[in-house]
């Protein structure tokens, strides 16, 4: 599960993402980050779900940090899809490729959700979910 | 080339077409014949194989359709019409219009454009068709709204002007923002390539010296057949940018090889599908149907710099842009395609199958397209403004025996600068500027000769406003007299009038 974590100016020395990984044994991954004098904002993937999501999740909001699940991701229509590949170049992570037939595999596990593919797609065949 | 271009060694037109029909012809695609040549070599390849099909597909902005729409009751001359709100051109007989690929829908805009419009008719949906009129004695209709199908139309025609190029530089971006061009999305610090074309299946590489290739030559075209009419616009075979115009009934087309896109903040297009059969009639041919990805280079440009000549980045092979990496400057980019190599497989494929099945027979060209041509570029003539159309014609000028504060008081009135002095047949003999004047105010001099610059930079009424704003810079000054042949003045020019002048024609 994706994660975005909102800090304010008060945390923002903190070692709160450091303090979480050593607190929960879990290999976090940042996948975005935006950092200004007085606000961070961070995307993150957590590789868990149910409890163990609950508790990385309230370790996060103890810190002061503002925490929000990413499930926007995005959804290909088959049908519409004229394989040209104009989506996949420009995933700024790599989440479309093209198998050996020239189709396109989506990994939505990767997506940040960042839309750059909908607007990419000459025929519209992907949209926000 | 000593040989004649298109010459029937091999094999004639007539032997492929007897092949054919009974059934005995050998048809390979591009693919599948690179790999009877790495097997069995060229020559042995050659003889054995009569006809090599290719195909791509990718957006082809240079394509619409011509339609008729037949007469209503009471008739109109259609003046202006559009076909789901994206405008066609109506300068044409009554009822005919062409819609071209490119148009925009006037409520729509990005979002449906005349490729649309080819797509929704192909897939027999209803248009709505829209036509103003300004009523004649014989067409006294001014207006019509309807609705149409394919099947209502007397004719429509695709006709390409320029589609399948040769090959097409690819493309990235060295600048710090997003991109959103005709090639596709391109991110900030070269963090993709984009490319089009099919390589070793694009129909005109596979004869790169046009030797089959020509007017009447029987092709794929948007899932049906069609025909070359001619070398496509812009066509430029020497540097391998070869393109053709095609011709092609639309009523026998299908959707799944003529798609209306959109390039997101660039504008509307079709992809269009073309294959076409290349015959291999000489050695020369087969060479050419047999090159392989990796022998078909491409320029990738940095499309940053929003220039005619775009700087190349790499040069690099259709293998390695399909490969999905490209390395530059150590660092691996992803790359991908805009057009699609899976529906210029599948092209090829049926292209093959119709000639298999003896339903599609070749054509020996009425005439080749050439295989040299000169590529001009657009020189901007006459549109750059002359002074005479910018400066001012009423002055005021001096005499040399003036008195130096009427001037001065004059001048301010009049809020003027520039103060030409001439003598009594209007000849320009010097320049006074407002500063001059109030220098010479408080040094109490008398009369305007006693302060009045001899060495006038000066400009006639044809020069363009370039070169003589480069000359004001040169010489550090705010305005120039313009004068005629024989030194009269006739005018003035100053940086105010240009940049006034100027910008208001800009933005008008
Ligand atoms: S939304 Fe962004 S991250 Fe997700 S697939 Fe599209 S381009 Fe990639
Ligand atoms: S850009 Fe659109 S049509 Fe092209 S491969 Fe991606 S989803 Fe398919």
């Amino acid at each position: 599960m994706k994660l975005k974590l909102i800090y304010s100016r008060e945390n923002l020395g903190k070692p709160v993402l450091s303090d979480v990984i050593s607190k929960t044994n879990l290999p976090i991954n940042i996948l975005e980050a935006k950092i200004t004098l007085n606000t961070g904002e961070m995307l993150i993937d957590v590789p868990a779900v149910g409890e163990k999501l609950k508790e990385v999740s309230n370790l996060f909001q103890k810190a002061g940090l503002v925490v929000k699940e990413i499930t926007r991701t995005i959804e290909i229509d088959r049908e519409k899809c004229i394989s040209c590949g104009a989506c996949v170049s420009p995933c700024p992570v790599r989440a479309i490729t093209q198998d050996l037939n020239w189709d396109v595999d989506f990994d939505e596990q990767k997506c940040v959700g960042c839309g750059i593919c909908v607007d990419a797609c000459p025929v519209r065949a992907i949209r926000m979910l | 080339m000593s040989e004649e271009r298109g010459i029937e060694k091999i094999r004639t037109y007539e032997e492929i077409n007897q092949k054919i029909k009974s059934g005995d012809a050998v048809v390979l695609t591009a693919d599948e014949f690179i790999k009877a040549v790495e097997e069995s070599g060229l020559e042995k390849a050659a003889k054995e194989v009569d006809v090599v099909t290719t195909g791509t597909f990718g957006a082809m902005c240079s394509s619409g359709a011509f339609i008729n729409f037949g007469h209503s009751e009471p008739p109109i001359k259609m003046f202006k019409c559009w076909l789901n709100d994206v405008p066609a051109y109506k300068g044409l007989a009554a009822v005919d219009c062409y819609i071209g690929a490119t148009a925009m829908s006037e409520t729509k805009g990005f979002e449906y454009g005349g490729g649309d419009v080819i797509e929704d008719l192909v897939s027999g949906k209803e248009i709505e068709l829209r036509a103003e009129a300004y009523g004649t004695d014989c067409y006294p209709r001014r207006s019509i709204e309807t609705t149409l199908t394919i099947n209502d139309l007397n004719q429509a025609i695709l006709l390409n002007p320029r589609n399948a190029y040769e090959r097409y530089n690819a493309a990235t971006n060295s600048t710090d923002k997003i991109l959103y061009t005709y090639m596709g999305t391109l991110l900030p610090h070269y963090g993709n390539i984009t490319y089009c074309g099919a390589g070793q299946l694009s129909p005109l590489y596979k004869d790169k010296g046009f030797e089959t290739i020509g007017i009447g030559t029987r092709i794929f075209l948007g899932g049906g057949i069609g025909y070359i009419i001619g070398e496509g616009t812009q066509h430029n075979p020497q540097n391998q940018f070869g393109t053709i115009m095609v011709r092609g009934d639309l009523k026998q087309m299908n959707a799944r090889y003529l798609r209306g896109a959109t390039y997101n903040k660039y504008g509307t297009t079709l992809y269009v599908g073309v294959g076409i059969p290349i015959p291999i009639i000489n050695e020369r041919v087969a060479a050419s149907a047999a090159l392989r990805d990796d022998e078909i280079f491409t320029n990738i440009l940095d499309y940053g710099v929003p220039s005619r000549s775009r700087p190349t980045v790499k040069k690099a092979s259709y293998a390695e842009l399909k490969s999905g990496k490209v390395q530059i400057n150590q660092k691996e980019i992803p790359s991908s395609s805009l057009s699609s190599n899976k529906v210029a497989k599948e092209i090829a494929l049926t292209l093959k199958n119709w000639i298999e099945q003896g339903t599609f027979l070749l054509n020996r060209p009425a005439e080749l397209i050439p295989n040299h041509r000169e590529f001009k570029p657009l020189e901007v003539k006459g549109k750059e403004p002359k002074v005479r159309d910018v400066m001012t014609r009423e002055i005021i000028v001096g005499k040399p025996n003036d008195d130096i504060k009427d001037v001065a008081r004059i001048l301010i009135a009049k809020g003027v600068d520039h103060l030409p002095i001439v003598d009594n047949e209007g000849k320009l003999i010097g320049i006074i500027t407002s500063w001059d004047l109030a220098k010479a105010v408080a040094q109490d001099k008398r009369q305007l000769h006693e302060i009045m610059t001899l060495k006038v930079v000066s400009a006639k009424e044809d020069e363009s406003i370039d070169t003589v704003i480069r000359r004001m810079e040169q010489h550090n000054i705010s305005g120039v007299p313009v004068v005629d042949q024989s030194d009269h003045i006739i005018g003035i020019l100053t940086t105010d009038d240009i940049s006034r002048k100027l910008v208001r024609r800009i933005i008008a």
